[in-house]
């Protein structure tokens, strides 16, 4: 397992203001799977993508990032794991304005002061097809573009899991597709663990298996989705919704 | 209506963002506030002591001015008694006594410590008279009696620890005298600072006037129901037949006179410290046009949503001005307050310098809130006017965009030609004032100059900040990585923030060089001067500007290993030149032939020491060129107080020296036969040349022959080129700590850019935390970014001070600053300084964001 969660509970506030976020949740992520975690606004999942991630921190229960506990981990020690061992891809706003394409995706190496693999890097590029663009600043790249430098910053420093929170939400469908389409690649064909929140039924269907949050639990899942299926069961759950 | 309610809750909703601004008007308004305060408190103090210590009509000898108008005799000018009784007669008179008083003294104790005030506050001595039991009381022990008494005023007495029974000694030109403290009389006002002691008549007369049966004022008291004016009309007729020979002043008239005595010295100070509060406010704009910009850049979304749902550009304008008309209005109410209080801490600073004021004194003119008022908001609004305008060109698309970060300042070409045609105008204007031949032309020019490039390097700026920073950062964020190229980069992206807060730091910081460079080629001038062209190996000297007495001088003259000593003195004539032109009052300097070995002033014509030939004399080369002088010529030389001669001119000396510049010399003897022996002052300065090979025994004993004196320094080359260096860094030191008010501003301006812009750049801060930037990274991220911006101001600051300095001192060379030195040390460490205050600023900035919540950072919406 790549990322595992264990009785993992967060909630805000206390009383009668108690608001609980996730509840008892248990997820294992597998190794070299591409995962999507779906759900109404409200259910929890970017909440739960935060706290696999080692962003926010969880109220009980524990969360192991391969074999590392990082529950309870001190922010100097959880900054270093983002920093070598996780990716991410944000929904909007990922890449520094004063960097341009190349420094923004060798960053995370940066910071950790670790000289990137030239090779790895220069596949990683051609990949998302980038090269001729590597000079320019975020300002001067499309919407679609700037994503693709996220990406291949999640992906150049082989990280052990990426975390994308609606990395297409932003996104034309084309555009979109074209980001999906690399991450699905770089799954099947570089082996990489993927963990991405979405609500676009079309963006799941890359995934290989789809997991479904509401009220901070974990109601369904489904493996090897097709927009269809995953339509379908979200309309499911709507009227489900609607009836109770 | 509703555009007053949006600035009020848009100003308070960023109280925070608004504190620092705030803070440089109240510290700007406190300034000139304290200042306002604090001089009117010297003023009313003044006015209060001199009202207590004038008689209702005083009668004084005509020539009795001011003592610092003409050379110190030593001796004050006196009337004989037959003056107080005719005053006595005079209607409407109740009494009249002779009074004595003298400022040419210096009074040490048994220990042979001065007891005289160190600040340049006076000693006075003089006889107790009934007048002076209006502003002092006895508080213990009794008025002089007798020969052997003296009464002490309590302040001195308190601060040397003196009591009754200790011996004081009265050093004046005319008698050195050794009396027993019989008395203390305290003050019933407030005593600034003089110290003063009182004999009895007779005493006071032959030891302060070295003659029995002469006073140097009558002091008038009027009958019940007699009015000053009218006491003044009876007492002036009262004179007779030499009446024009003294003056009747009322007692407005000479508390008038008196404050006129201080008010040169307090309006200086006054003036001086609002020069420095208004630089405090120049720099203050540049904090205050910072904050609105960036609250504006940062409120764009905003705005452009008012105006798309129908608010006018005037209306957006408006409520931006309100709201800094709100926070000028806060500041200087605060700036107000904190100025009395500051009056208050320099009372109370002063006194540690030995001037006591009172508290109750305390004198807050209504004007003084109205100045402070007013300045601090018309200042802040006119600061906030052009954010104010950026803000109403705001266009409603601006609520569709992105929020994203404000569109980043790009420096206008525009700009860099302004700038560099300022600059350039500026700079000609130095080097033109550099060339200039008179000293008066060139100034005009070096002030001018001064401001075009102050203006022109304001407006170029952020046009230079590119550069500038990109070359600190290449020679020092190189070894911070990529945490120092995210530094570099921030502190690019914004050029016109970058300069503008550089620019705050760089008024203050150039000054500081300016005058650091002139200041120390002012010693470095001096130094060379000394070991070019003076001979002499002593200068002996008061250290309170007073006479040597004659005493004094013939037991230096008594010294051993001595080659030779040279006696100076100053006196006055009326010079009138072959050409009829006549100059009044003109200073000569009366000293031994052997004088100019001691001093060798360089001639234009003639040789120096043929102008200590019997009636003969030197003259100045500008004096000489206004009047028509050469070599040879004869003028006629009307003595003060003495006979008329007629000199030969044999030198003309070179205007180009920093010691003596311009003076007329001419030999002891001559002077002395035009000048009367009693009217013939005291030694201001004596000089000795010690036997070849025997300067340490020379020094010594001068140095002892001068034991019985503390008020006279014997100092050789070293000590006094010490001693000039010490009075340059003392006031350098003063001035450097009044320009610190401006760079405390200049320091609130780089912490408050880099609070706003660490809340600006929330989400790029929270997305680089979730990437794996660490707490201490991101600190040392933004104190990198703060270090560059204030290395960025203190490289321009030092820079363009320099160039001041040394146009200046290439202007002041005419006058005798030929040497240029650049004080390195000082430079460097301004310079190094300047990266401490950067890291300094960026403290809580950097704690603050370190402290940012990743989670809120990036979340979307």
């Amino acid at each position: 397992m790549a990322a595992r969660a264990r009785q993992v509970v967060k909630a805000y506030g206390s009383g009668e203001t108690r608001v609980v976020a996730l509840d008892e949740i248990d997820v294992d992520i597998a190794r070299g799977q591409f995962t999507a975690i779906m759900g109404p606004s409200g259910s929890g999942k970017s909440t739960l993508m935060h706290c696999l991630a080692g962003l926010d921190t969880v109220s009980s229960g524990q969360i192991y990032l391969d074999e590392t506990e990082i529950t309870g981990l001190k922010d100097k020690k959880l900054t270093q794991l983002r920093r070598d061992r996780i990716g991410f891809i944000f929904q909007a706003f990922n890449l520094l304005p004063t960097l341009n394409a190349i420094e923004n995706i060798t960053l995370p190496m940066d910071i950790a002061g670790r000289k990137p693999d030239r090779g790895w890097l220069d596949q990683v590029v051609e990949t998302v097809g980038l090269a001729g663009r590597l000079k320019h600043r975020p300002t001067e790249l499309s919407g679609g573009q700037q994503q693709r430098v996220a990406v291949a910053r999640a992906l150049a420093a082989r990280p052990e899991i990426i975390f994308g929170d609606e990395p297409t939400g932003n996104l034309d469908s084309r555009a979109g597709a074209e980001v999906l389409g690399f991450l699905r690649k770089s799954v099947t064909e570089l082996g990489q663990t993927i963990v991405m929140v979405t609500h676009d039924p079309v963006a799941a269907s890359y995934a290989d298996r789809v997991l479904y949050l509401a009220d901070g639990r974990i109601v369904d899942e489904m493996y090897s989705p097709t927009a269809e299926s995953v339509l379908d069961r979200m309309k499911d759950f709507d009227a489900r919704g609607r009836t109770s | 209506m509703t555009v007053l309610k949006t600035s009020m809750r848009n100003f308070f909703a960023h109280k925070g963002r608004m504190a620092l601004s705030a803070v440089a008007v109240i510290l700007s308004v406190a300034f000139v506030c304290g200042t306002l305060v604090f001089s009117d408190t010297m003023n009313t103090t003044f006015d209060k002591l001199f009202a207590a210590t004038s008689a209702d009509v005083t009668v004084t000898s005509k020539s009795a001015t001011d003592p610092g108008d003409r050379p110190d005799t030593g001796k004050p000018e006196s009337m004989p008694a037959s003056v107080v009784e005719r005053a006595q007669k005079a209607r409407g008179a109740e009494s009249a006594e002779g009074a004595v008083s003298s400022e040419s003294v210096t009074v040490v104790d048994a220990e042979k410590k001065n007891v005289g005030p160190s600040n340049g506050g006076p000693t006075i001595a003089g006889n107790w008279t009934h007048n002076d039991l209006r502003s002092m009381d006895i508080t213990s022990g009794h008025a002089p009696r007798g020969p052997t008494d003296v009464m002490i005023d309590a302040d001195t007495a308190d601060k040397h620890h003196l009591e009754i029974g200790d011996e004081l000694r009265t050093i004046a030109v005319t008698g050195d005298h050794t009396a027993k403290i019989s008395g203390i009389a305290t003050f019933k006002v407030t005593n600034p600072g003089a110290a003063i002691v009182y004999f009895d008549t007779p005493t006071a007369q032959r030891e302060l006037l070295g003659a029995t049966g002469r006073f140097t004022h009558v002091n008038v008291t009027a009958e019940k129901g007699v009015s000053d004016a009218a006491l003044k009309r009876d007492v002036a007729g009262a004179m007779g037949a030499d009446a024009s020979a003294y003056q009747v002043k009322t007692q407005q008239e000479t508390s008038d006179d008196n404050r006129e005595s201080v008010s040169g010295f307090l309006d200086v100070m006054k003036y001086a410290m609002l020069g420095f509060a208004g630089i405090a406010f120049l720099v203050g704009i540049f904090l205050i046009i910072n904050t609105f910009s960036m609250l504006v850049a940062q409120r764009t979304r905003e705005i452009g949503l008012m105006r798309a749902i129908g608010s006018s550009r005037k209306q957006v304008n408006r409520s931006v001005l309100v709201e800094a008309l709100l926070l000028g209005v806060i500041g200087s109410v605060l700036g107000v307050g904190a100025g009395v209080g500051l009056a208050v801490g320099l009372m109370q600073l002063m006194s540690g310098v030995g001037m006591e004021l009172s508290t109750q004194d305390l004198t807050v003119k209504w004007t003084t809130p109205v100045v402070g008022m007013v300045l601090g908001i018309v200042v802040t609004v006119l600061a906030a006017y052009l954010p104010a305008r950026r803000a109403a060109k705001v266009s409603p698309m601006a609520a569709l965009r992105d929020a994203g970060t404000p569109a980043d300042g790009k420096a206008s070409a525009l700009r860099a030609v302004i700038g560099l045609v300022l600059t350039g105008a500026g700079a000609f204007g130095l080097y033109t004032a550099s060339q200039a031949d008179k000293a008066s032309d060139g100034s005009l020019l070096l002030g001018g100059g001064v401001v075009l490039t102050l203006i022109g390097f304001v407006v170029i700026g952020p046009v230079l900040a590119s550069g500038v920073v990109r070359v600190i950062s290449a020679v020092l964020l190189r070894w911070f990585g990529p945490v120092g190229r995210m530094a570099e980069r921030n502190a690019l992206r914004n050029p016109r923030r970058t300069g503008a807060t550089g620019a705050a730091l760089m008024i203050g910081l150039a000054l500081v060089a300016c005058l650091s460079v002139v200041g120390s080629s002012m010693v470095a001038s001096a130094t060379d001067e000394l070991d070019k062209s003076v001979g002499a190996d002593f200068i002996i000297q008061s250290d309170n500007g007073q006479a040597i007495t004659p005493k004094a001088a013939k037991s230096l003259e008594q010294a051993d290993h001595i080659a030779h000593i040279t006696q100076y003195k100053d006196i006055k004539a009326d010079l009138t030149a072959p050409n009829g032109k006549t100059a009044k009052e003109v200073g000569l300097s009366a000293a031994d032939a052997t004088y100019a070995e001691d001093l060798r002033t360089e001639t234009v014509a003639g040789t120096l020491a043929d102008a200590y030939k019997p009636d003969s004399m030197s003259v100045g080369e500008d004096f000489a060129k206004d009047h028509g002088l050469s070599v040879g010529d004869k003028v006629k030389l009307a003595f003060d107080h003495g006979r008329t001669g007629e000199l030969t001119v044999r030198a003309i000396t070179s205007s180009e020296t920093a010691i003596d510049s311009g003076a007329m010399y001419v030999n002891i003897t001559t002077a002395a036969k035009y000048v009367p022996a009693d009217r013939m002052p005291p030694n201001v300065i004596m000089f000795a040349k010690a036997a070849k090979g025997q300067q340490d025994a020379a020094y010594k004993s001068l140095k002892t022959a001068m034991a019985d004196y503390p008020q006279y320094k014997v100092m050789d080359q070293t000590d006094f080129k010490q001693t000039l260096k010490d009075q340059v860094g003392q006031m350098l030191n003063m001035v450097y700590g009044l320009l610190g008010l401006a760079i405390i501003v200049a320091i609130l301006g780089v912490v408050n850019t880099l609070a706003l812009s660490v809340v600006e750049r929330t989400r790029e801060i929270g997305l680089m935390r979730a990437i794996g930037l660490s707490r201490r990274q991101l600190r040392r991220m933004i104190r990198m970014e703060s270090v560059v911006i204030a290395l960025f101001g203190a490289l321009l600051g030092l820079g363009l001070g320099m160039g001041w300095g040394a146009t200046a001192q290439k202007l002041l060379a005419l006058e005798g600053l030929k040497v240029l030195e650049i004080p390195w040390a000082t430079i460097i460490t301004v310079f190094i300084g300047s990266a401490f205050v950067g890291l300094f600023a960026a403290l809580v900035p950097a704690f603050r964001a370190g402290r940012m919540n990743v989670l809120n950072a990036i979340a979307t919406e």
